[in-house]
């Protein structure tokens, strides 16, 4: 011990000097740098042996390890280990776990597969990832939607129905909402008359006599809105035009506006420009019929499923 | 009196010296106030503020080449120069190729971090560089080439220092590696535009031999050229062991070359590519902490200077973080970790245990040491390289712990089945649950570029203070002479 020190203390440079004091000791390598440089030579030569490693010839070694897995067409296949057999070998599992489930969703009605508790929990899991996937980048992930853009999946407000076939329709075929511009068709007065009536439909207090005449106007040929709106205003699930006595908005911002005139203003804008851009794109060559009827029980239990 | 002065300027070319240390601490300013900036931006988003020239994706390369080239490139110009001329005891031999090389390099920084902005781009990670500013590296860097050859050809004794191979080593790859990386067709001569002459799983097998050989050699090799002056020089030792300088220089330098396949693990490429670069990656562990050992065990004669030395702190600790990284990428190169890690944050907490716990340190610790001998003074704050070193740690530790944890979730979450064989968790939840983690990087990172700022502040103070010491000693001198000569008639 104290001869190694003495020995350690005593060990020479090589002689040369730089830059004045700049010199190097003359120590061996340590020993245990060396052999566990060497253990990780070894390593590396039985990665070699194990798995796919040096180019020979056109091909390359493959290796002693080997994998099996179940192909496409249900075969069984042992191969040398390699990347594309790892992957097939665990998707092919999740797929297999999936299948009994969506084979069981495709055969069964909707109103049914929410009263089969182990049925209705693959739904909710699959439909989570579906809808993250493919519908959360508009409806928000949750479907709670966006104001002036999606609308909100999780009330029982429905532009378009809240019925499983409702819903069904709208995911397969995508949906777009339309509502014409009346800056050319209507002066600045009935313009106001009409926001006015719209806007009194949520409670909101206007001016009552503006309203009225609202009222008249909406109902008459003039501006034509219960054509598509309704007698009751409650709007029509069928061509998708918006119930205006609910008290929810999409598209004019009134719950956001903090006085009258900015709610008066939101409304105004929508009625002088009119709408396009409420567009859902399909989904019906993107998804399979088992994935969509998923995302269908999905939705409709996000919370306002008639 | 003034002639001596004069004279030890004309052994050595230190005004070049100068010039890059301190354009190195303007990029590192600015390269790490983009890194804040855009860590933030992930954190925030409305940051971006719909505005295109400062988007992530436009500043990001703005961020990667002003520390790297910027930042790292200028302190390797510095400190190589110094140290070729210092070892050799010759004067760089050309002071207009020199003068070359500084105005060059610093043109080629500006244009690439203007032209990413504008949104011209190679999409080549740390080689975004479009061709026309590639041609002038080219050109910089075989000036670079000529003029550190031929000074090591005047030096006047017989053995090269150590650190100059690590420095010849990484200019010759990075030289090899940037002429084959950027081997591409421009759409015309206007244009900034070109295409790759590779493609495919070819063209990504390029892109990463010089990815990782970038790290190999100018972020690993030339720091190490930076760690084997430096550290004998603070510590006032020999270096340990010369034969381990040795035998772990040709053993990095073969072996490095073999390991940019792990960064494509997974993907299309072969098999047995990606096995080879997994193996050399465990081979390469010891050959990386031969420097570390041959670092440590240098200054381990020395610990007590360790209490006192703010620099010793800074070299201790890059030592520590570099063999920690070099421990740390092997282990990521394994195919079963890489199949957790790939595409995660754990590779961006990786490189900048690198960047910032080695890289950065060592150049804070070698700066330290080189700026008052550059211009014959001391320190202005001593105090202030102490606050620096703290800030520095804390930026880093806070930074790549937040990068482990975010890592790791990241790549836990995404493998994630449930039961029925759905995936668990869907791809935006993976990124809303790292907010918290970017948050305390972008933090990390704030520490980080406060502790450079001190470091700017205190050498801007230090050279008007040398300037001072200067101009006083020559009124004195003067002074002196002039009473001289009047006694004199």
């Amino acid at each position: 011990m104290s001869q190694e020190k003495i020995q350690s203390q005593t060990v020479q440079t090589t002689g040369h000097a730089w830059d004045g004091d700049l010199q190097e000791y003359n120590n061996p390598i340590p020993t245990w740098w060396l052999y566990a440089f060497y253990f990780s030579v070894a390593v590396a030569v039985v990665y070699w042996l194990m798995y796919p490693a040096w180019p020979v010839g056109g091909g390359f070694t493959t290796g002693f390890d080997s994998i099996t897995y179940v192909n496409d067409k249900g075969e069984k296949k042992t191969t040398h280990w390699n990347t594309r057999a790892l992957f097939m070998k665990e998707t092919n599992e999740a797929v297999a776990a999936q299948k009994p489930y969506l084979d069981k969703v495709a055969s069964t009605p909707f109103e049914q597969i929410t009263k089969d508790p182990e049925l209705n929990s693959f739904v909710v899991s699959a439909g989570k990832q579906l809808f993250s996937d493919n519908c959360a980048a508009c409806h928000q992930q949750g479907g709670g939607g966006k104001e002036g853009f999606a609308p909100n999946l999780t009330d029982d407000d429905w532009l378009y129905g809240g019925h499983f076939a409702n819903i069904q329709q709208t995911v397969m075929n995508g949906r777009h909402g339309y509502m014409p511009a009346f800056a050319d068709v209507l002066n600045d007065t009935q313009v106001n008359q009409l926001t006015d009536y719209v806007l009194s439909l949520s409670r909101i207090a206007v001016n009552p006599d503006s309203a009225k005449a609202g009222d008249v106007l909406f109902h008459s040929e003039t501006a034509a809105c219960f054509y598509c709106h309704g007698d009751n205003a409650e709007g029509r699930q069928v061509i998708g035009s918006a119930n205006l006595t609910d008290r929810i908005w999409l598209w004019a911002n009134v719950p956001g506006a903090d006085t009258i005139a900015s709610k008066e203003a939101a409304v105004k804008n929508v009625i002088l420009g009119g709408l396009n851009k409420g567009v859902m794109p399909a989904w019906k060559d993107r998804l399979s019929p088992e994935q969509i009827k998923v995302l269908t029980v999905y939705v409709h239990e996000l919370g306002g499923g008639k | 009196m003034a002639s001596t002065a004069i004279s030890s300027n004309e052994q050595y070319n230190f005004e070049i010296v100068k010039k890059f240390a301190i354009m190195s601490l303007v990029w590192g300013v600015i390269g790490m106030a983009a890194g804040v900036y855009i860590a933030s931006e992930l954190a925030w988003p409305f940051l971006n503020f719909d505005i295109p020239y400062i988007t992530f994706g436009r500043l990001r390369p703005v961020h990667t080449t002003s520390v790297i080239f910027g930042f790292g490139g200028s302190a390797l110009f510095a400190t190589s120069y110094y140290i070729v001329q210092r070892t050799c005891q010759a004067r760089l031999s050309s002071d207009g190729l020199a003068s070359f090389t500084f105005w060059g390099w610093q043109a080629i920084i500006l244009l690439s971090g203007i032209s990413y902005m504008l949104g011209h781009t190679q999409s080549r990670e740390y080689a975004e560089m479009e061709w026309p500013i590639d041609i002038m590296i080219e050109i910089v860097w075989v000036s670079y080439l000529a003029l550190y050859v031929s000074t090591i050809m005047r030096r006047k004794q017989p053995h090269i220092y150590v650190a100059n191979w690590f420095f010849l080593a990484f200019i010759l790859a990075t030289a090899l590696l940037h002429t084959f990386n950027n081997l591409a067709v421009p759409v015309s001569l206007f244009s900034m535009k070109s295409y790759s002459l590779f493609s495919g799983t070819q063209d990504a097998m390029t892109e990463w031999w010089y990815g990782h050989n970038a790290v190999g050699f100018f972020l690993t090799a030339a720091f190490l050229g930076m760690m084997y002056y430096f550290v004998p020089k603070q510590a006032g030792r020999p270096i340990y062991s010369y034969r381990l300088s040795i035998v772990h220089f040709w053993a990095l330098s073969f072996l490095y070359m073999w390991v940019g396949a792990h960064h494509l693990h997974w993907t299309a490429l072969p098999d047995w590519t990606s096995t080879l670069a997994a193996t050399f990656s465990i081979m390469l562990l010891l050959p990386s902490w031969g420097g570390m050992i041959n670092g440590i065990m240098t200054l381990s004669g020395a610990w007590d200077k360790l209490r006192t030395d703010p620099i010793m702190r800074f070299l201790i600790v890059a030592l520590s973080f570099y063999g920690m990284a070099t421990f740390e990428g092997p282990l990521m190169a394994l195919k079963d970790v890489n199949a957790l890690s790939h595409y995660t944050d754990w590779t961006v907490g990786h490189v900048h245990s690198g960047t910032l716990g080695w890289v950065s340190m060592i150049t804070f610790g070698s700066m330290y040491h080189m700026i008052p001998k550059l211009w014959d003074t001391k320190m202005w704050s001593a105090k202030l390289v102490n606050i620096h070193f703290w800030f520095a740690s804390i930026g880093v530790l806070l930074y790549i712990t937040a990068m482990w944890i975010s890592g790791i979730t990241q790549g836990l979450m995404w493998r994630a089945f449930d039961q029925y064989g759905n995936l668990q968790y869907s791809f935006v939840e993976s990124v809303a649950a790292m907010h918290p983690f970017y948050a305390m990087r972008a933090i990390g990172g704030m520490f980080f570029l406060s502790g450079m700022l001190m470091m700017f502040f205190n050498v801007m103070m230090t050279v008007r203070q040398a300037k001072r010491e200067s101009a006083a000693l020559e009124s004195k001198l003067s002074a002196k002479m002039a009473k001289a000569g009047l006694a004199g008639a």
